[in-house]
């Protein structure tokens, strides 16, 4: 049963999309508007300026791939084809591993289609603490409603073993626990969202919006970084990108030429403050690039007596925020449960072992379950978030450390995470921690805990969302653009893409990013048609 | 805390005051390695066919990878050898594709791996293909169980590009008890 490829067949029915590793002289686009970026904000911006009949060039630095290129189901190409630095990048130091998307459809393209609404107590913190205005509960709430209805977003009942683990020990426990709400139309259950759907099911912005967008006049350029953009007395007046090569990294020397009304960046959260620091974007009140969340992942590892399998099936489905609002918004660090997809190779890099030990939990894998905890980072000033900086050829790099406000969390969700693989039956536990071995019982695991070292480089850490350096504040004092995510200082600029967070979400941050983008789009969609 | 032991902060059986000249970070180990060794210009290029391993990271993962996959063993010597080469193949494609930051610190790493008296001092081992799987696991031990971040995150990097790289490659999937992509789903897929 062969799958469609909508790309196939839609640039042969006219679609423009440009190669940029296929350019062999500049080039000089033009447009209404210039969205740099594909992913979650650069894909509602595309689908709804196109449709309100602007003219729209979406710029991506990653490759165009495809369900045609996603039938192998192969972990080693999806980490090296899709993932920003093959799946390695990290902050600067490398303590953290971060995973994000590189290719049409930034992040979305491979996550693992968890589609929370923003928690209405992240909205209310940015109202009071952060001089938001516009997206309350009751403002937001019709354009999440439009978002899930546009993908499909609804709740998976049926987990995974691995994510019936999560599920069970809450019940045990008496812990809250909800399903998970996903972005997918007609899905398989195989499992494989991290390497590019290859049925076309996850609801994507490579497979929903950006497909609406080019029906209606966009242009795509993949694989061109965009460099810089020009500005004078307060306004964006163009764009410089290099084409690159085939394999995507190195500039080919054919550059490219964007002139605009309007400019979104909707490079993510790394990307989108390196660009404009690159750009020499005003920042009078030093707030680019700063206050930089990632949700820091910490992880415990269960072999359970059962079969898990715990890289086949939906790979979230099951959620808990039983430790996330014990305190409202601030308070000690609040962190939500869910379950990772194990396969063998980013296995590896969460067992983090080697040897003997490395050859018995890889062979475990089969009975092995993974809970994860996400930490709700930047809601109060002990936890101050990273920064990204710029390496000397330009390219983007993030510092962070951990607090002890988040050490604190961070053992408290070794435990919170321990207990609940207990109370689901498991055999054996340890925490994703250098310095951790396997424990056998709650009462033992919890004393290792207590004398597990708090440091970088002992416990394993990730992290896949990123947020804030761009933040959004009336108060151009606090923020780098406003609640609508236009800059405060370059007229025809805006910000659409998890950078303009003022904290981290307290979930996984697609339908946030895709919420606020619609809203944010939608208003600026009928400024520009005037 | 972690238990302190004598074992786990010494390297090479040198006491940790020696160790101490090199944790504060590989910056200055490296110049001061550089400036008593020197290194040769074909040392310091990527070899044919690699993007950015030189002669001395190849040596270093080739050693690397049957003390850190042991699975290698169950292999016969023409297998291990077309197994360890696809691992090359994996670290160097992901080396290549880390940003300038990232890739200037695992350089200056291998850099100072590369140097021979240096290496010595601080993995007791003297060439990467004499070592041996023991010998190479002591070396990952110890940077691990170290005191010093720096050397707990040339350990974690080491372990982490040499487990993963074989982990990603398909001949990897019996000994991690993976049947592959999902048969269903795979052959429908691609029939």
């Amino acid at each position: 049963m062969a799958i469609p490829d909508i790309y196939t067949e839609g640039i042969a029915s006219g679609w423009k999309v440009i190669d940029g590793a296929t350019l062999r002289a500049p080039q000089t686009l033009e447009a209404d508007v210039a969205i740099i970026g594909s992913g979650a904000g650069g894909g509602v911006a595309a689908e709804i300026l196109s449709l309100a009949g602007l003219k729209v060039v979406l710029l991506e630095e990653g490759a165009l791939r495809t369900s045609a290129s996603f039938k192998d189901m192969d972990e080693l190409r999806a980490m090296s084809q899709l993932y920003q630095e093959a799946g390695a990048r990290a902050t600067s130091d490398g303590a953290i591993a971060v995973l994000q998307g590189r290719s049409v459809g930034g992040s979305t393209t491979v996550n693992w289609t968890s589609s929370f609404r923003t928690p209405p107590l992240t909205l209310k913190h940015w109202a009071e603490q952060h001089e938001v205005v516009g997206h309350s509960v009751d403002d937001m709430k019709p354009w999440f409603e439009k978002m899930e209805q546009r993908l499909n977003v609804a709740l998976w009942e049926a987990p995974n073993a691995n994510n019936h683990v999560l599920k069970r020990g809450c019940e045990k426990l008496g812990w809250e626990a909800h399903a998970i709400p996903r972005n997918v139309k007609g899905c398989w259950n195989t499992g494989y969202c991290g390497f590019g759907c290859p049925v076309n099911a996850k609801q994507s912005m490579l497979v929903s919006t950006i497909p609406v967008a080019l029906q209606n006049g966009a242009t795509l350029v993949h694989r061109v970084r965009v460099r810089q953009l020009q500005h004078a007395n307060g306004q964006v007046s163009g764009a410089t990108g290099e084409a690159l090569r085939n394999d995507g990294l190195t500039p080919s020397g054919v550059t490219l030429t964007i002139k605009a009304r309007h400019f979104i960046a909707a490079g993510g959260a790394i990307n989108t403050p390196a660009l404009l620091l690159r750009s020499g974007a005003p920042d009078p009140h030093e707030r680019l690039g700063r206050h930089t969340l990632i949700h820091p992942v910490v992880l415990s590892l269960a072999q359970m007596p059962e079969q898990i399998d715990p890289f086949y099936g939906a790979p979230q489905s099951i959620a808990s925020d039983h430790f996330q609002w014990l305190n409202g918004a601030a308070g000690p660090m609040g962190y939500k449960l869910e379950v990772p997809p194990i396969f063998p190779g980013i296995g590896a890099g969460v067992l983090n072992t080697f040897g003997k030990a490395l050859q018995q939990e890889a062979a475990a894998l089969p009975h092995t379950s993974a809970v994860l905890a996400l930490l709700r980072d930047g809601f109060v000033e002990q936890s101050p978030g990273g920064r990204v900086r710029l390496a000397d050829d330009g390219s983007p790099m993030l510092d962070y450390d951990l607090s002890d406000y988040v050490w604190e969390g961070v053992k408290r969700a070794y435990l919170s995470m321990v207990e609940l693989q207990f109370a689901a039956g498991a055999q054996r536990v340890r925490t994703a921690h250098v310095d951790a071995s396997y424990q056998t019982s709650w009462d033992a695991a919890r004393r290792q805990i207590e004398a597990l070292p708090m440091q970088k480089f002992r416990a394993t850490l990730f992290t896949a969302h990123l947020m804030g350096g761009c933040a959004m504040s009336q108060n151009p004092k606090r923020g780098v653009v406003d609640s609508r995510g236009r800059h405060h200082q370059l007229g025809n600029l805006s910000v659409m893409d998890g950078s303009v967070f003022p904290t981290s979400i307290g979930a996984n941050p697609q339908l946030s990013i895709f919420g606020l983008t619609a809203q944010n789009a939608t208003a600026l969609g009928k400024e520009l048609r005037g | 805390m972690r238990p302190e032991s004598a074992a786990g902060d010494s390297v090479a059986g040198l006491p940790r005051r020696d160790f101490l000249k090199v944790g504060v970070g590989f910056s200055i180990a490296l110049t001061l390695g550089t400036a008593i060794v020197g290194c040769s210009d074909s040392a310091k290029a990527p070899v044919q066919g690699f993007a950015f391993l030189h002669p001395g990271d190849v040596e270093l993962f080739s050693a690397l990878a049957p003390a850190v996959v042991l699975e290698l063993a169950n292999f016969d010597e023409a297998k291990r050898k077309l197994v360890v080469g696809d691992m090359l193949r994996v670290i160097d494609g992901t080396l290549a594709a880390m940003a300038l930051g990232s890739q200037k610190e695992v350089r200056k790493l291998l850099d100072l791996l590369a140097i021979a008296p240096l290496r010595y001092v601080l993995t007791g081992v003297g060439a990467w293909n004499e070592a041996g799987v023991e010998k190479m696991q002591a070396f990952i031990e110890r940077w691990r169980g170290s005191r010093f971040g720096t050397l707990n995150a040339g350990g974690n990097v080491l372990v982490k590009l040499s487990a993963t790289s074989f982990y990603l490659l398909p001949v990897s999937w019996p000994s991690a008890g993976y049947p592959g992509p999902l048969a269903y789903a795979f052959n429908a897929i691609n029939s």
